[in-house]
């Protein structure tokens, strides 16, 4: 907006602020009505969905499967939809910040003076789009499979490592065929036996290479076996 | 909705000055509308109507009271103002639902890793309407991240964040991180299973950031694993710090917002009465060399529009409680040259 433009604008919103109304009572009525709505619609959640208590937070026992509250979805799913482990970075940190130094400074580099939505597409449409994909990331998060099932057929001396695998919350990360986060924080493991050889496997759960958790504490034996069903899956 | 009030209340609500024009009354030689008032506040002839008379009249004697609540409830907001201007002060209204049901909460929590859990449930079980106290903030906490990006998507299609409000855009998206590290820091008090591990991995993916990463990360976490210092380290980012900063930054929110006024909603248009104005509203031969600054309540304010005229006229008679606007107030107003006001949600 340039000189002129800004004094017009001024100028106009003084005639329509001139036509308005009071702040006291018309719209403190309807900010009421709205804190009203606001206050019922959190004690019926409340009443409703109470506030369970989960398991205690125990470090020792890795079974849990990480899940963070429903609005930071789409920054975790975020993290799934880029996979090269390079580029993770630029998932975890790199895009949320350029976003929020964008949002920052969006009035200093939209200064044109049109403010009717279907007047100035561009930024219309860019936020019509950053909020369809927020709502798709959220959905997606919202809707991660569940993690403790493996369908994948195992010999039977391997159930066992399967079974730790399957508690242990690997598939919030990690995809076994069918099942598990698929395009997850972390790599497919369906074939990861033929891939890597079973000593460094068994060092990955140890000790949670990148933004992977360790699962030290899941102890030799059962990491032993963890790597040996790993082993197997080629 | 129409609001019908009996005429009486709102003269009565409505002191003499009208909205806007302390700025205006500063700038006119001789005795200022606000030191007449003051005069009469003096002389006890204020609040004649109510009982406590003396009262009053010592209390604004002494804070300008009326000069603030003018400032505050009497100031006009723009014809067209719809219920979407109501997203922010129920954020508001939420973030002091939380401070309200957290204090409440902070009563019975205890802040160590080996008695945060022990002292949830006890607050969850035993406790009279813990469960329910314990509820409320933790939906409240949704409700707060739903409504201030309500909040921010209405402000961001209105092209409200555009001058002269652009420092207002900019508190608020400082307000949006630190509510949702607000969100961050809450989730791992209850000391469960959830919540240890969702903060593992936020502090693995804080790591990962360039540069910075892994020291922010380290200081958060505050030891080898995530454990006791993280928590209390936690808890008082979420007690205290980050809550006095989005107090202090809802103030200065606040401040511009009453200070600038807030928006019309942009279809919403000024029509200028025919014939006569037109050309004068915008002085067509103003040199404004492009992106001169403007400041705000110079260019409205020293050059009055024809329209301004008929309308801040009676206000200059002082011994009228019932100032300019409480025309207004009761009934559409009488300026013949506009446009019948509408009633706001009609355009909404
Ligand atoms: C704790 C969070 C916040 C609170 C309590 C809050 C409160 C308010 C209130 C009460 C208003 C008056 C008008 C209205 O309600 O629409 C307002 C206006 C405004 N807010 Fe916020 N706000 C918050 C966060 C934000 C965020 C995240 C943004 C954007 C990034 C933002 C940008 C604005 C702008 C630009 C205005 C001026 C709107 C206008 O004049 O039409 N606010 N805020």
């Amino acid at each position: 907006m340039n000189g002129r433009e800004k004094e017009e604008y001024l100028r106009e919103y003084e005639i329509l602020k001139k036509k308005g109304k009071p702040f006291f009572p018309y719209a403190i009525m309807k900010d009421s009505v709205m804190m009203v709505i606001v206050v019922a619609v959190m004690i019926a959640m409340s009443v409703i969905m109470g506030a369970e208590q989960g398991p205690k937070a125990d470090p020792t026992t890795t079974t849990y499967v990480p899940r963070p509250e429903w609005y930071f979805f789409y920054l975790f799913e975020l993290l799934k939809v880029i996979k090269p482990p390079a580029l993770v970075p630029l998932a975890t940190i790199g895009i949320p910040t350029i976003a929020m130094v964008l949002l920052l400074l969006l009035p200093f580099y939209d200064r044109g003076p049109e403010r009717i939505p279907w007047r100035r597409p561009i930024a219309t449409i860019t936020g019509i789009l950053v909020i369809i994909a927020m709502a798709y990331l959220t959905f997606l998060g919202a809707n991660a499979g569940s993690p403790t099932e493996i369908e994948l057929e195992t010999p039977a001396q391997f159930e066992r490592g399967k079974q730790i695998v399957a508690e242990t919350g690997c598939l919030a990360c990690h995809s076994i065929g069918e099942n598990g986060a698929h395009g997850g924080l972390g790599p497919d493991l369906t074939h990861i036996g033929s891939k890597i050889p079973p000593a460094a496997i068994k060092r990955s759960v140890e000790i949670g290479p990148g933004i992977m958790p360790s699962f030290r504490d899941l102890g030799e034996k059962d990491l032993n076996q963890v790597a040996d069903y790993l082993s197997s899956l080629d | 909705m129409k609001l019908s009030l009996p005429k009486r209340k709102s003269k009565q609500a409505e002191p003499a000055v009208a909205d806007g024009d302390a700025e205006a009354a500063a700038a006119e030689p001789g005795p200022s509308r606000s030191e007449k008032r003051a005069r009469k506040i003096a002389a006890g002839k204020h609040h004649s109507a109510e009982g406590g008379k003396d009262v009053a009249g010592w209390v604004d004697s002494r804070t300008n009271s009326t000069g603030i609540y003018t400032a505050l409830l009497a100031r006009h907001v723009p014809k067209g103002t719809n219920w979407f201007y109501t997203l922010g002060s129920a954020t508001m209204f939420i973030f002091a639902m939380q401070a309200i049901t957290g204090v409440f909460l902070a009563m019975y929590y205890t802040p160590s890793t080996t008695q945060a859990y022990a002292s949830i449930t006890h607050l969850t079980n035993d406790v009279f309407m813990g469960e329910f106290v314990r509820g409320m903030h933790k939906w409240g906490s949704s409700l707060m991240i739903i409504l201030i990006f309500l909040h921010m998507g209405r402000t961001f299609f209105f092209g409200a964040y555009k001058y002269p409000r652009e420092l207002n855009w900019v508190i608020g998206v400082v307000l949006l991180v630190l509510t949702t590290v607000m969100g961050l820091t809450g989730y791992l008090l209850p000391f469960d299973q959830r919540s240890l591990w969702a903060t593992v991995v936020a502090n693995n993916i804080t790591a990962s950031g360039p540069v910075v990463g892994p020291y922010l990360a380290d200081f958060l976490r505050a030891g080898p694993e995530v454990g006791a210092t993280t928590l209390s380290r936690f808890y008082a980012l979420h007690m205290m710090l980050i809550p006095g900063l989005i107090a202090a930054l809802i103030g200065a929110h606040l401040f511009l917002v009453v200070k600038l006024g807030t928006t019309a909603p942009p279809w919403v248009k000024a029509t200028r009465p025919k014939g006569a104005l037109g050309e004068e509203t915008v002085p067509a031969g103003v040199p404004s060399p492009d992106d001169a600054e403007v400041p705000v309540g110079q260019a409205a304010a020293s050059e009055p529009t024809p329209e301004e005229t008929p309308v801040s006229e009676p206000a200059a008679d002082p011994a009228d409680a019932g100032g300019p606007d409480a025309g207004n107030a009761g009934e559409e107003p009488a300026d013949p040259g506009a446009e019948p006001a509408d009633d706001g949600e009609a355009s909404a």
